[in-house]
């Protein structure tokens, strides 16, 4: 049974990963996010919670999710390529996992309303789906932008009994969805639970979060040591706010000999103003209540950001990624647009798996990696494309 | 007597009326100015104070601005600087007090700057003889108060309600005001949805009021001049003040 344990990359007490993280929030919040800490200590190794969080990941999500050889790529790239099928799991992506603990917590709070903000849907999607099963009210924030593009996350969640709150302000998109979902907390912090879908937000979301994603890095590494009898060269996600990402690294950090490697969107090219690799072209600031890499202007005004997968499309990151990219001890790198669909198509004709267009990126990487010869590789595949098959279908035109 | 703070948005429609405004103010009892830097997330804010923070972006407010302002106006009219963390520190936390002493603003308001993040600069506050306003609000607990206002300078913001600016609600504050003034002398000021009509209310107990939305409401207003804005503004002013010292 997973249960997250102690990390030399735990943040400090108030939350800080070097200068990264904190609580930068209104002091309305403050007392709320102290509770959430508290509550946090209480269950971090609390064996009666976890056990329940397990019976729900084995039992409702599918867990563990498997590690499947993708033969057909490996012989391609002259490599050994594992896959981490978290597709595979309920709902459709890693975002199950850190939902299921988040709505126990909800509960043990006492805590009959639960928030959600979501840019493409998936997280939207995954907290309608815990606050059916757990009897809990549930409210989504989604840009308007965002609404129109995924109609059919939206109808999902309706389906789950949601009620969603299209976001007309900003930039219409996942950024003023989160602003509107901290202006909805604000003014109901008594009462309401806000599951934050990704590493990011005030403390102790980013180490919660993390800790709840952590269980993908804990079966991947225990498989692939059955499997292989050794650990991987390299381990590669893609980042939005970078959960799955922290997800499948947290168990090979440690390990010298694995590199963990990050692939932020490129989009259109980061040498364009378009595109959502913050690490890469952004500087460190504050958003939705933490420090981290944003992307700005000189002003400090912050930029809207581009992916082809609504999931990558944040102008922020969570404060651990900037941490381990100052420390080092995790690389960066991105994939644009292009090389994404290329191989959203690539893995689909080559292993019969149609991956998100945010996991693509991850995948696409393996073409751009330059010393993948005989190299034993984890890709960790987050999510599965279906959400993205309206978008697919009017990019590659198939006769 | 009971004071009176005034939130404007700066930049909007444009810098001189912003000085404009804030000097009329002055002279028609407003005690101090929260120049507000406009920023493109503020989520404390609700829409009237948005609006106006996107409007002076679309106009092309720079956080330079906030400094020609302050050079207009601050020896004449108490000025502090009010806006969200992200553009102060990207201007330079060091280099913004010492500016900011150098123009003789007297303090600066930053809502999404917690007691705990905000300890690591206020040796530099302290240095440049400048208040960082401290936040109170309804959520706190009796020890935490006495933690956020034990070292309180100038004045004590406190939230009138768990909520974003310009809402109408309102919480009884009456044992939050009791709990900050058994820890504190610092005077307090009650922020968030006074306006003309709840001022009288809001302020009972309390050292005085700060009003936001309230002028902004008429900034935004689109079928009057500037100087009608001006006009309405400083006799929005004279009400609230005379309302709070009944």
């Amino acid at each position: 049974m997973y249960i997250p344990s102690a990390s030399i990359f735990d943040p400090d007490d108030n939350g800080h990963f070097g200068i990264f993280g904190g609580r930068y929030v209104p002091e309305t919040l403050m007392p709320a996010l102290f509770e959430l800490k508290k509550e946090y200590e209480k269950i971090r190794f609390d064996k009666d919670f976890w056990k329940e969080v397990d019976y729900y990941l084995k039992d409702y999500v599918g867990r563990p999710s498997p590690l499947y050889f993708a033969e057909n790529i490996s012989k391609e790239l002259g490599a050994k390529i594992y896959l981490k099928r978290e597709d595979l799991n309920h709902t459709g992506a890693h975002k199950v996992n850190n939902v299921i603990a988040q709505g126990l917590m909800a509960k043990r709070l006492g805590m009959k309303k639960v928030i959600a903000e979501t840019g493409a849907g998936q997280h939207g999607v995954a907290t309608a789906t815990i606050c059916a099963l757990l009897d809990l009210e549930c409210e989504i924030f989604m840009g308007a932008k965002d609404v129109a593009r995924q109609e059919l996350n939206v109808f999902r969640m309706k389906l789950l009994g949601a009620k969603v709150n299209s976001v007309e302000s900003g930039s219409r998109t996942l950024k003023d969805a989160m602003n509107d979902a901290i202006r909805h907390w604000v003014t109901n912090a008594r009462d309401t639970f806000y599951i934050i879908g990704t590493v990011a937000g005030p403390h102790p979301y980013p180490m919660m979060v993390r800790d709840f994603q952590a269980v993908i890095g804990y079966e991947a590494r225990e498989q692939i040591l059955q499997k292989e009898n050794r650990l991987p060269d390299k381990v590669i996600a893609c980042i939005g706010g970078g959960s799955n990402a922290i997800g499948a690294f947290q168990h090979f950090l440690q390990d010298t000999e694995v590199e963990c490697i990050g692939i932020e969107a490129g989009g259109l090219g980061v040498e364009t103003d378009k595109h959502g690799a913050s690490l890469l072209k952004g500087r460190p600031g504050i958003l939705h209540g933490q420090m981290s890499y944003l992307l700005q202007d000189s002003d400090g005004q912050i930029l809207e950001a581009h992916s082809i997968s609504a999931g990558l499309d944040y102008p922020g990151i969570g404060p651990e990624h900037a941490f381990h990219k100052d420390n080092g001890s995790v690389s960066y790198d991105n994939v644009t647009d292009d090389e994404a669909l290329d191989a959203f198509v690539w893995l689909s004709q080559k292993e019969g798996i149609i991956p998100a267009f945010e996991s693509s990126h991850a995948v696409a990487y393996l073409k751009k990696l330059k010393d993948i010869k005989d190299k034993l590789i984890i890709v960790n595949l987050s999510g599965r494309g279906d959400k993205d098959m309206i978008q697919a279908k009017d990019i590659l035109k198939f006769d | 007597m009971k004071q009176l703070v005034a939130y404007i948005t700066t930049g909007y429609p444009d810098v001189n009326f912003t000085a404009d405004l804030a000097l009329a103010l002055g002279e028609s009892g407003v005690d101090s100015i929260e120049l507000g830097v406009a920023f493109s997330d503020p989520v404390a804010d609700g829409p009237i104070i948005e609006k106006a923070n996107f409007l002076a972006l679309e106009r092309g407010f720079r956080f330079q601005d906030i400094l020609s302002v302050s050079k207009k106006i601050a020896k004449d009219v108490d000025t502090l600087w009010m806006g969200y963390f992200n553009p102060f520190y990207q201007y330079n936390i060091s280099k913004l007090l010492q500016k900011a002493s150098s123009l003789h603003v007297s303090g600066l308001i930053i809502p999404d700057l917690p007691h705990e993040e905000a300890l690591l600069y206020s040796d530099e506050f302290e240095k440049n003889s400048l208040a960082n306003i401290s936040f109170v609000a309804p959520t706190d607990t009796k020890e935490r108060i006495k933690e956020l206002v034990s070292n309180a300078q100038k004045f004590i913001y406190l939230v009138a309600y768990a909520g974003i600016t310009g809402a109408g609600k309102s919480e009884d504050l009456q044992k939050i005001v009791t709990d900050i003034k058994s820890y504190s002398n610092t005077p307090v000021y009650v922020g968030f949805g006074v306006n003309e009509k709840t001022a009288k209310e809001k302020s009972k107990g309390v050292d005085g009021v700060i009003v936001g939305s309230a002028f902004i409401d008429i900034l935004l207003q689109d079928n009057i001049t500037l100087t009608q804005k001006i006009e309405r503004c400083s006799k929005l002013c004279q009400i609230i003040k005379s309302k709070i010292n009944e």
